[in-house]
């Protein structure tokens, strides 16, 4: 939002108001893509040992979307506060250290998502957890400062713990795994 | 540089005849010298393709002079110069958590390489036991789920077997065996035939986790009502309450005894006590009872009230 905020300050300096209301809401629109959560796929054919429930796979693929979008932005500005609320226990604590640690370092990854196959492997008979595999899309550029160092645009898999709380699905474990080509 | 040098002192034998011709190309090879170092790529790197969780290890660099070493983790950041020609030794810390490691070497250009990491041994459980409570005799009633991890809390995703161990209070125990699919293992089985508590152990190698659940009674079985006269009432009572495996079914369960006589229907509700149902009823003229706990119905007895 200060983001917008700024935009619109130096917008008002525009005498023309046609140009300053597109501009501004040319400027709203960016930054809602920016943000945008990526585009997330589930597929929950022949889960065991409980099958899923259609709310319950609309609300994962959300929340899940919701997650990496969070990801993105917390590796890129270094702020373990935009983790957001998707994270919890070693999937939390692990992102944090890292942003930490990247912020030490002056490192930033800035990640292009493409979008995520998700697959659903396993649902708890109590559906107190499920485990899903990712195959993802992902662009990733590592910069030091502002020199990028590296990027990597492959294909990318995850292993995922979720897990339910009051009013969503939680994040619990994240694992990269050896992605097949 | 000397093969390069040589070439080209070759090419000039063999090519050009003229000194003129001879000194161009030898310039140019002088030319390409000069500039080698400025287009000269970070040294290649070659760490192996998979690392276990934990094991500190070496990535071999050739060249000379000084660069940037990254390596970008799941959880851990490393940045620092170092020499190359030797050695780059990778701490076991900084390798603790399973999952893709990119090496990054900087010097003018940049040359990366990723490696996996494995989660190490087996080390810790995560164990669920579903449900906390669970009536006797039922069929495939209790679940229990177990996760995999290592002493890093990787998620351990080469098979395991995982053995549950389920220890009744009274009877034999027995054991399934199941494998780990992706770091998960889980078995459902049923309930025995006597209340008390039950142990499920979730073993793999010398790790364990127990959780337990309460097996308690099944719904009531034959209930049975009589009849009592109590002064000018009537007490109605049941026989001890159980299942069909002879289990008392907890105070507190609630049993309803229904009349009906000449004033129309009535039910009292009341928790069983020291494993017996009981209530005073007045009744008007010729009446039935029947008693009911849960979805089970007793005996209908015929009494004769008193006005």
């Amino acid at each position: 939002m200060k983001g917008i905020a700024d935009i619109t300050v130096a917008l008002k300096k525009n005498s023309r108001p046609f140009v300053s209301v597109f501009g501004f809401v040319f400027a709203v629109c960016a930054l809602s893509v920016a943000q945008a959560p990526p585009q997330v796929h589930l597929d929950a054919e022949g889960l065991a040992p409980r099958p899923i429930e259609e709310l319950t796979g609309t609300t994962i693929a959300r929340h899940y979307a919701l997650a990496w979008r969070d990801l993105a932005g917390a590796l890129d500005s270094n702020n373990a506060r935009g983790l957001g609320e998707e994270f919890v226990g070693f999937a939390k604590d692990r992102l944090a250290k890292r942003i930490a640690q990247q912020s030490q370092s002056g490192l930033h990854v800035r990640i292009v998502d493409h979008g995520h196959q998700l697959k659903a492997l396993f649902y708890s008979t109590d559906g107190a957890s499920m485990q899903l595999v990712d195959h993802a899309q992902l662009e990733i550029q590592t910069y030091d400062g502002s020199k990028l160092i590296d990027t990597q645009n492959t294909p990318h898999e995850y292993m995922i713990l979720m897990t339910p709380g009051a009013d969503r699905w939680y994040v619990r474990d994240l694992e990269e795994v050896s992605a097949k080509p | 540089m000397m093969r390069v040098t040589t070439m080209f002192l070759i090419m000039t034998r063999t090519r050009s005849g003229s000194f003129y011709g001879r000194a161009r190309l030898l310039a140019v090879a002088a030319l390409c010298f000069c500039f080698l170092p400025i287009f000269a790529s970070a040294a290649d790197l070659h760490p192996p393709a998979t690392v276990e969780a934990g094991q500190a290890f070496s990535i071999p660099v050739q060249g000379s002079g000084e660069a940037t070493f990254y390596l970008v983790g799941p959880d851990h950041i490393v940045k620092r110069t170092v020499k190359l020609g030797g050695d780059l030794e990778i701490q076991s810390g900084e390798v603790s958590s399973a999952g893709r490691y990119q090496a990054i070497l900087c010097d003018s250009s940049c040359t990366f390489a990723s490696f996996q990491v494995n989660a190490a041994q087996p080390a810790h459980l995560s164990f669920f036991l579903h449900p906390s409570r669970v009536p006797v005799s039922t069929p495939n009633s209790i679940d229990a789920t177990a996760f995999v991890f290592d002493r890093y809390f990787n998620l351990v995703l080469t098979p395991a077997v995982v053995d549950f161990r389920i220890t009744p209070a009274s009877g034999a125990g027995f054991s399934q065996r199941v494998p780990t699919h992706h770091g998960v293992a889980w078995m459902r089985t049923s309930s025995t035939a006597h209340e008390g508590r039950v142990q499920v152990t979730a073993v793999v190698g010398s790790v364990e986790e127990a959780r337990v659940v309460q097996q308690v009674a099944a719904e009531a079985c034959r209930l049975n009502v009589r009849a009592v006269p109590s002064g000018k009432m009537i007490a109605l009572e049941t026989d001890p309450v159980r299942d069909c495996s002879g289990n008392a079914l907890p105070d507190g369960t609630v049993v309803s005894f229904t009349t009906i006589d000449s004033a129309g229907k009535s039910t009292v509700d009341t928790p069983i006590k020291k494993g017996i149902a009981r209530t005073e009823i007045s009744v008007h003229g010729r009446a039935h009872v029947s008693v009911a706990c849960g979805v089970i119905e007793g005996n209908e007895i015929a009494v004769n009230g008193r006005l």
